[in-house]
């Protein structure tokens, strides 16, 4: 298998981050995410998954950056 | 663990609640999307299932299992993620195809929070160096903002800050493996 181009690499990191454009009528994805193709995606949400972990264990209330984010959409922020 | 112990708390609208009860859960529901990963955005899907949680949570009858709100959410994240594969596909899923891509329901157990992670995770953040650390800061306190709007505030460009954000994510794995903390590849790959 080649190895994953830096550009490919930016991407991943962009959507293994917890933003999204709020949705509207519809869910809305991040946009680098339909730039992926599916072993990027994978490699996305394996990230994700990981930095989650990490945000929470830095974070004084224990939660991660998709919590918070969750949390800003209820609160209307 | 039983996450339903934020229940009444959850009902009475406590949104500090709420997010100690998504602080264990997040990670069981984005697990049960995993077969998903190649056709959905889960990150997008997740956090629209974890706000219907909280919008339906006010109407929900516990069966006297625990983590019954854990189980719901599981549930409405799996059902949106299927829903979203018919939305997008150009040719329509089948029933079967569906079937497939989502496998059965998967147990859930809540992650307990890690005390050891926590105490060497610490340590390893105050020896980043500081432009990593600067923005792994700025994107943990403004969770949820574009990365491109959080580096034009801090006059970086997107692929700086991304270069900057990457290694700050590799230099924590390498410092939590050296001190014999079990790393998901993720975290370094």
């Amino acid at each position: 298998m080649s190895e994953p181009r830096d550009d490919e690499d930016a991407l991943v990191e962009e959507v293994a981050g917890a933003y999204r454009p709020r949705p509207r009528e519809e869910l809305r994805y991040h946009p680098a995410w339909h730039d992926l193709g599916p072993e990027g995606r994978v490699r996305a949400f394996e990230r994700a998954r990981a930095l989650r972990k990490i945000e929470a264990a830095l974070d004084p209330d224990g939660l991660s950056t998709t919590a918070r984010a969750v949390l800003a959409r209820i609160q209307g922020r | 663990m039983d996450l339903d112990v934020h229940l009444p708390a959850i009902l009475e609208r406590d949104t500090h609640a709420f997010g100690q009860w998504m602080a264990g859960a997040e990670g069981p529901i984005r697990e049960s999307l995993r077969s998903f990963a190649r056709v959905v955005d889960v990150e997008a899907v997740l956090q629209e299932a974890l706000l219907r949680v909280w919008q339906v949570a006010p109407h929900f009858v516990p069966d006297g299992a625990p983590n019954g709100l854990l189980r719901l959410g599981v549930r409405i994240a799996r059902n949106l993620a299927v829903s979203e594969v018919r939305r997008t596909r150009a040719k329509p899923a089948s029933d079967d195809e569906l079937a497939a891509l989502g496998g059965e329901e998967p147990a859930v157990e809540p992650e307990p929070p890690d005390p050891m992670l926590r105490r060497v995770l610490a340590k390893c953040f105050e020896f980043l160096p500081d432009q990593p650390k600067r923005v792994l800061s700025f994107r943990l306190l403004r969770a949820g903002e574009a990365d491109g709007v959080i580096a034009e505030s801090i006059g970086m460009r997107l692929n700086t800050f991304l270069q900057n954000f990457g290694r700050a994510r590799r230099m924590l794995g390498e410092c939590l493996r050296k001190n014999g903390v079990t790393v998901e590849e993720g975290l370094v790959a």
